[in-house]
């Protein structure tokens, strides 16, 4: 029974903690735009960190060892670094955009500008991470992202033509430009396999001691978890193509997002969406800090984590403090966090081999596995996506460049 | 456990140059993304014509949906939507007057496009200062208003794509 429970939690955990910034903002974009013809992606997307996640959270539990640990060792000093600096730089952008987003989540329950709730937000975070276990301050923002079930509810009560949403699967709009489908479709991808949160899922099964055994309850989070959030990105698709595409309103900022909510539900829907959407990206925030820390101490061989005190891990736990205060201070030059969110889903998509071939390679090393290494299965499909990453990754900048960032 | 990995290849002075160029390049990218570049002939300042109407009909629409349903929105969200709209619509009007007409006929288009743009930017600008003062006085007439604009926003967007 007890078992079950952790089971349940994790799921629930997962479920609630898939959607961030990224999620929101390419769903709700692409939902106003194309309707539902780029919903194959975030299927895609799905499949995706399912299997890598998967694969990560192994690599945790048959070496103890998180993936950026062995990046290093596996492919030389030289490699790991390119890939370090790539995912640095894509972790602090990301970890902008999260703050951006729940300092907005803000501004709409309160009607204050977000960039007042800035360093508030940013404080905050930053007193979790150092203060609240990394068990309970995870279960906490997982568990209450999932308020945003009230994007699939809204969705329902919007009483939409599920004929023409299903119709729309297939025909993208006449209008767009397929460069510009293109673009939002690698968008969408970067935004459902974000590479920090496969730095995380690792780093984290070794902060909660992950052995063997707790690989049922790792894959339960992965493959049942991860695809109900994918679920919820459909719906927040769904809504936005119910609400926006039929009069032809484009969004960009996060408060026209949530509006489909509001019209399905009312007030109390406003309230839970605007709840969620804060849970979801200040929970966002401390995983995008926190592989920060891990990402950087992992390579450089220091100590790391929160199971161990803040003084024995200094130099991790200054690197996350220092990591937050710059997200902060690039989110107070006003740049909007929408923009920001939406540049760093172009650039985690640019750098999506960088992150998975590692994972793809260690997961495959008998000496690091000993019986875990992939079946077949997991190699053939694994490859089939390093494929897809490569020409995902080579095609995002040059789209970027020829569509105007999507205009 | 593996032996440390063999040292790389060493970098040559090629190689070193591109990595210097690299981010420099990735800056001039993003920055590219975002530029306004002038109107060439009556044909790309239709163009551009266009598709400032398709913009600011995107932000009416938005608020139309919003000012329909109002009783179902709180007042901060509320506040919220439309200062994000009314500034939109400021900047679609700044951006688009800051292109160069290149003829008379596109400083017909300019005036038709900067008076619809304008009194977007004006109803919404009233609609916010209603909700900031007790709430909405007249949402149907509004919402009337609104689509009219929106409808005639999209008729430019249809004639200049």
């Amino acid at each position: 029974m007890k078992k079950l429970f952790a089971v349940t939690l994790g799921i629930l955990t997962a479920f609630g903690g898939f959607v961030d910034i990224g999620d929101l903002v390419a769903n709700a974009l692409v939902g106003a735009r194309f309707g539902m013809s780029l919903a194959w992606v975030v299927i895609v997307g799905v499949i995706g960190i399912c299997l890598f996640a998967e694969m990560s959270g192994r690599i945790a539990a048959a070496s103890q060892r998180p993936v950026f640990d062995l990046v290093r060792e596996r492919l030389g000093p030289r490699a790991g670094l390119v890939n370090l600096g790539a995912s640095f730089f894509i972790n602090v952008l990301t970890l902008a955009a999260e703050i951006g987003g729940a300092s907005l989540a803000l501004e709409l329950a309160t009607g204050v500008n977000y960039l007042l709730w800035v360093p508030g937000v940013a404080l905050v975070a930053w007193l979790v991470m150092w203060r609240v276990k990394f068990e309970t301050m995870e279960r906490i923002f997982g568990l209450a992202g999932l308020a945003l079930v009230v994007f699939a509810v809204g969705l329902w009560l919007l009483g939409p033509d599920w004929g023409r949403l299903a119709h729309q699967v297939t025909h993208p709009p006449s209008d767009e430009g397929v460069p510009t489908y293109w673009y939002y479709a690698i968008a969408l991808l970067g935004g459902a396999m974000t590479p920090y949160e496969v730095f995380f899922f690792s780093s984290g099964g070794v902060e909660e001691r992950w052995t063997r055994k707790d690989l049922v309850t790792s894959r339960a989070n992965v493959f049942v978890g991860f695809p109900l959030g994918g679920f919820l990105s459909l719906a927040i698709a769904g809504c936005a193509a119910t609400v926006f595409l039929p009069v032809h309103a484009q969004v960009d900022t996060l408060g026209q997002m949530v509006l489909p909510v509001g019209l399905g539900l009312g007030q109390v829907g406003l309230a839970l969406v605007i709840f969620g959407i804060f849970a979801a990206t200040f929970g966002a925030t401390l995983e995008t800090a926190l592989s920060s820390g891990y990402t950087l101490s992992q390579y450089f061989g220091w100590q790391w984590g929160k199971y161990v005190r803040p003084r024995q891990a200094s130099r991790f736990h200054a690197v996350v403090l220092v990591v937050t205060i710059v997200a902060a201070a690039l989110v107070l030059t006003t740049v909007d966090p929408i923009k920001v969110t939406e540049y760093s889903l172009v650039f985690s998509a640019a750098a999506l081999p960088l992150t998975y071939l590692p994972v793809l390679m260690i997961s495959n090393d008998p000496d690091y596995m000993g019986d875990q290494v992939n079946g077949r299965f997991s190699n053939a499909l694994g490859t089939v996506y390093m494929v897809l990453l490569v020409v995902v990754a080579v095609a995002a900048i040059p789209l970027m460049l020829a569509t105007k960032a999507g205009q | 456990m593996r032996p440390p990995a063999p040292p790389g290849p060493v970098p040559r002075p090629g190689r070193r140059r591109l990595a210097r160029a690299l981010p420099q390049a990735a800056l001039l990218a993003v920055l590219a993304t975002g530029c306004v570049s002038p109107a060439w002939d009556d044909h790309d300042y239709g163009l551009k014509a266009g598709a400032t109407a398709q913009a600011a009909a995107s932000s009416v629409e938005l608020v139309r949906l919003a000012v329909r349903d109002h009783d179902r929105l709180t007042t901060p969200y509320l506040k919220t939507v439309l200062t994000e709209a009314s500034g939109d619509l400021g900047s679609v009007n700044d951006q688009f007057g800051g292109v160069q007409p290149p003829s008379d006929a596109a400083d017909r288009l300019r005036t038709q496009v900067t008076d619809l743009t304008s009194q977007a930017e004006e109803e919404v600008q009233g609609l916010l200062i209603e909700v900031r003062r007790d709430g909405l006085r007249d949402p149907r007439g509004a919402d009337r208003r609104l689509g009219e604009l929106a409808g005639r926003l999209r008729e430019i967007e249809e004639a200049h794509r």
